[in-house]
């Protein structure tokens, strides 16, 4: 364990800081766009909350296996494995979701599991398209529940949520579901569910996003469509952020006018070089600034990786510059 | 024949612009080309015309299209509701039929949510795009997907979820008199979807396998010939040199490879041309003194990244030949591969999608059988 980060988190805990704060709800839902780093910032979360001394539980739901990859373990699935310290993860699929839930619902025994996993699992998945998405957050709802020995089993949940590809998160399912069963189980589990990601306290929403163009406006769009079903995100994480040439971009006009007339042919190719960074900048720089704006959540900068893959002291000093952002974030972005 | 290219990737690699692009650069050969396109960006789609367009093909008249004569280009915005009706209205027996289950809830709710409908929209809308036979070539923008099998087994999905058994088991026993065996050997599983859904789900799924059934083989038979043009069309794998995307690329083209579907090439895009500069210029005494009107402090910043430039571009080039390699690798190294260069200038114009044919393949690669 990275010394410097426990450090960090000891000092902490005498005042409650911006990241107690976050942690303290009870589920984080990480969301966002695919490969926008969603599975990175979930690690690297758990990872934090896990070193303040939280019983933490990483869950990854439609069967992704990333995180237990990230930490250099063999994933092992369905079933809660250890990944460092207090933080664990779990990889859930569809199925395994909804057959725990028909099983709990019908209270069969094991004897009719496997008679039941052909003929009712399958059929309501291909039936009811958006079940996996309710059913899935339904069990995240029975982890938040879960005791043992009298205290909660799970201080925090964190879920790696993917955003689908046509914007539409699984957090709006649970309206569609109770509007297309109207009753039964299925029915009260949606409104369970929706009860739970729709209180503020209890659970808090983190978007991740891209400094560029379109990932900003999908983020835009996906925090839209949030707010109508639940308004608590607690932050938006700008992921990728790439290293700038030299601070004052407006500047470079005068200074490559002045340096074009001293050129020498390596000077001119490391101008025109520095030419298509400053414009990859500037363009960065436009991104982020429209995101900053239109946002009513603090938006963190963190900076892209050195190396891929990440190892576990790339997450930590990931989580270290997250507790640090926040801590320096105002309480909103531009607009309130 | 219409010639069908698919361009696959993973989301946020540039499939909507790099298809857009591949439209003009087809039309100014001379060729009459259609591009089916999936929620573009919005300056993209405003200088495309395409805004509240829907999906019925518009003509594009630009001077940024002119070239050889003959050619032309149609753009058409996906719509899966509306695809989703058409397909209904144009297979049911007679318009009660279509009526009925155009208003049944369960279908209302299913036709948008179905895993794989976008993505089997997009395909029926390029059948009939093809059908028309206005078109020389259509390009199809493929929607993002959660995985990147969604969009190859859409038509297995959807003839799948027509035919299901169990969709079945639950219509049966109320619209055929005199099931009760059949009932009674599916009582277990009914039961249980009875107690799940609630009665009056049951009930309308019931009827919308009723209306299903009128249709007879229709739907089926669409859903044929659908498949059989995926594997006739020509399939390009868009990508970037970053892991992520390329990871879902390998992913991509295995599944290709796996149904021996006709992968044509890939087309990477953002790649960092190599500089030929490699290392920091040295440091002149003529270049030590600041611009005018630039302090001493931001100069030296200035002239650190103009030196640091060239190690930077020379890093980001070697990482992205690395993965061509691999990409190359991955697909035999007869396989075509056009790099695309990253440009600085975002690309939301005709002028700027014209420009990018430069970088893509020439209509003969693009079009070989």
């Amino acid at each position: 364990m990275n010394a410097g980060l426990q450090d960090a988190g000891a000092r902490t805990q005498t005042a409650p800081d911006r990241l107690d704060e976050l942690f303290s709800h009870r589920v984080l839902l990480v969301t966002g766009k695919g490969g926008t780093g969603k599975t990175t910032l979930s690690v690297a979360l758990g990872l934090a909350a896990a070193s303040r001394g939280l019983k933490t539980l990483l869950v990854e739901v439609g069967g992704a296996q990333q995180a237990a990859l990230a930490m250099g373990r063999a994933p092992r699935g369905y079933r809660i494995q250890p990944l460092h310290g207090r933080l664990e993860g779990l990889s859930m699929r569809p199925e395994d979701a909804l057959e725990d839930f028909v099983l709990k619902q019908l209270k069969l025994r094991v004897l009719y599991k496997l008679a039941f996993r052909n003929r009712v699992i399958g059929p309501f998945i291909d039936a009811v398209p958006g079940l996996p998405d309710i059913i899935q957050l339904g069990k995240i709802w029975d982890l938040v529940q879960e005791i043992r020995s009298g205290q909660p089993r799970w201080d925090l949940l964190i879920v790696d949520a993917p955003a689908t590809g046509h914007g539409l998160t699984m957090l709006a399912a649970p309206r569609s579901m109770m509007e297309m069963t109207l009753a039964g189980p299925f029915h009260a589990n949606a409104q369970r569910v929706r009860r739970l990601f729709s209180d503020p306290a209890t659970t808090a929403i983190v978007l991740t996003c891209l400094p560029e163009h379109l990932p900003v406006r999908e983020t835009l769009e996906l925090y839209a469509a949030l707010r109508e079903h639940q308004p608590q995100v607690a932050f938006c994480a700008l992921n990728q952020l790439q290293d700038t040439p030299f601070p004052q971009l407006d500047l470079w006009p005068r200074a490559r006018a002045h340096l074009r007339e001293l050129a020498d042919n390596a000077w001119r190719e490391a101008l025109e070089l520095c030419d298509g960074w400053v414009e990859q900048s500037q363009r960065q720089e436009r991104a982020r600034r429209g995101l900053v704006r239109d946002l009513a959540v603090p938006v963190l900068d963190l900076p892209r990786a050195v190396r891929q893959p990440l190892e576990l002291e790339d997450l930590q000093q990931l989580a270290a510059a997250l507790a640090e952002r926040l801590a320096d974030a105002p309480e909103t972005g531009g607009r309130s | 024949m219409t010639a069908v290219l698919v361009c696959c990737g993973a989301g946020g690699v540039g499939k909507t612009t790099l298809s857009a692009a591949l439209g003009v650069h087809l039309a100014r050969q001379g060729l009459r080309v259609a591009t089916l396109t999936v929620d573009p960006a919005r300056r993209l789609a405003d200088s495309l015309g395409l805004q509240g367009l829907g999906d019925v093909p518009r003509r594009i008249r630009s001077e940024a299209l002119d070239g050889e004569p003959g050619g032309s280009l149609d753009v058409a915005m996906l719509d899966v509701k509306a695809s989703f009706d058409r397909l209904i209205l144009r297979m049911a027996p007679s318009p009660d039929t279509a009526q009925r289950l155009l208003e049944n809830r369960y279908y209302r709710y299913v036709s948008t949510r179905l895993a794989g409908s976008h993505e089997y929209m997009a395909l029926e809308r390029l059948q009939e795009l093809a059908d028309s036979d206005e078109y020389a070539v259509l390009v199809l923008d493929t929607p993002p997907s959660r995985h990147a099998l969604q969009f190859l087994t859409a038509p297995d999905r959807l003839a799948r979820f027509m035919d299901h058994r169990v969709l079945r088991v639950l219509a049966l026993p109320r619209t055929v008199a005199g099931m009760e065996s059949l009932r009674r050997g599916s009582g277990l599983v009914m039961g249980v979807m009875d107690r799940f859904l609630g009665g009056r789900t049951i009930q309308e799924i019931a009827q919308f396998v009723a209306l299903l059934e009128e249709m007879g083989d229709a739907v089926n038979q669409r859903v044929e010939q659908v498949r059989a043009q995926l594997r006739r069309a020509r399939f390009f794998l868009v990508t970037t040199p970053q892991p992520a995307s390329q990871r879902e690329a390998l992913l991509f083209l295995r599944a290709l490879q796996d149904r021996q579907l006709p992968f044509h090439g890939y087309l990477v895009n953002r790649c960092t041309p190599a500089p030929s500069l490699r290392a920091a210029p040295a440091l002149d005494c003529r270049v030590i003194e600041p611009a005018p009107g630039i302090d001493h402090r931001s100069w030296s910043a200035i002239l650190e990244g103009v030196r640091r430039a060239p190690a930077r571009y020379a890093h980001l080039a070697d990482a992205d030949q690395a993965s061509l390699s691999l990409l190359r690798h991955a697909a035999g190294e007869d396989v075509p591969l056009w790099s695309v260069p990253a440009l600085a200038q975002e690309v939301d114009n005709l002028q700027g999608l014209a420009r990018l044919g430069a970088y893509l393949p020439p209509p003969e690669a693009l079009l070989k059988p």
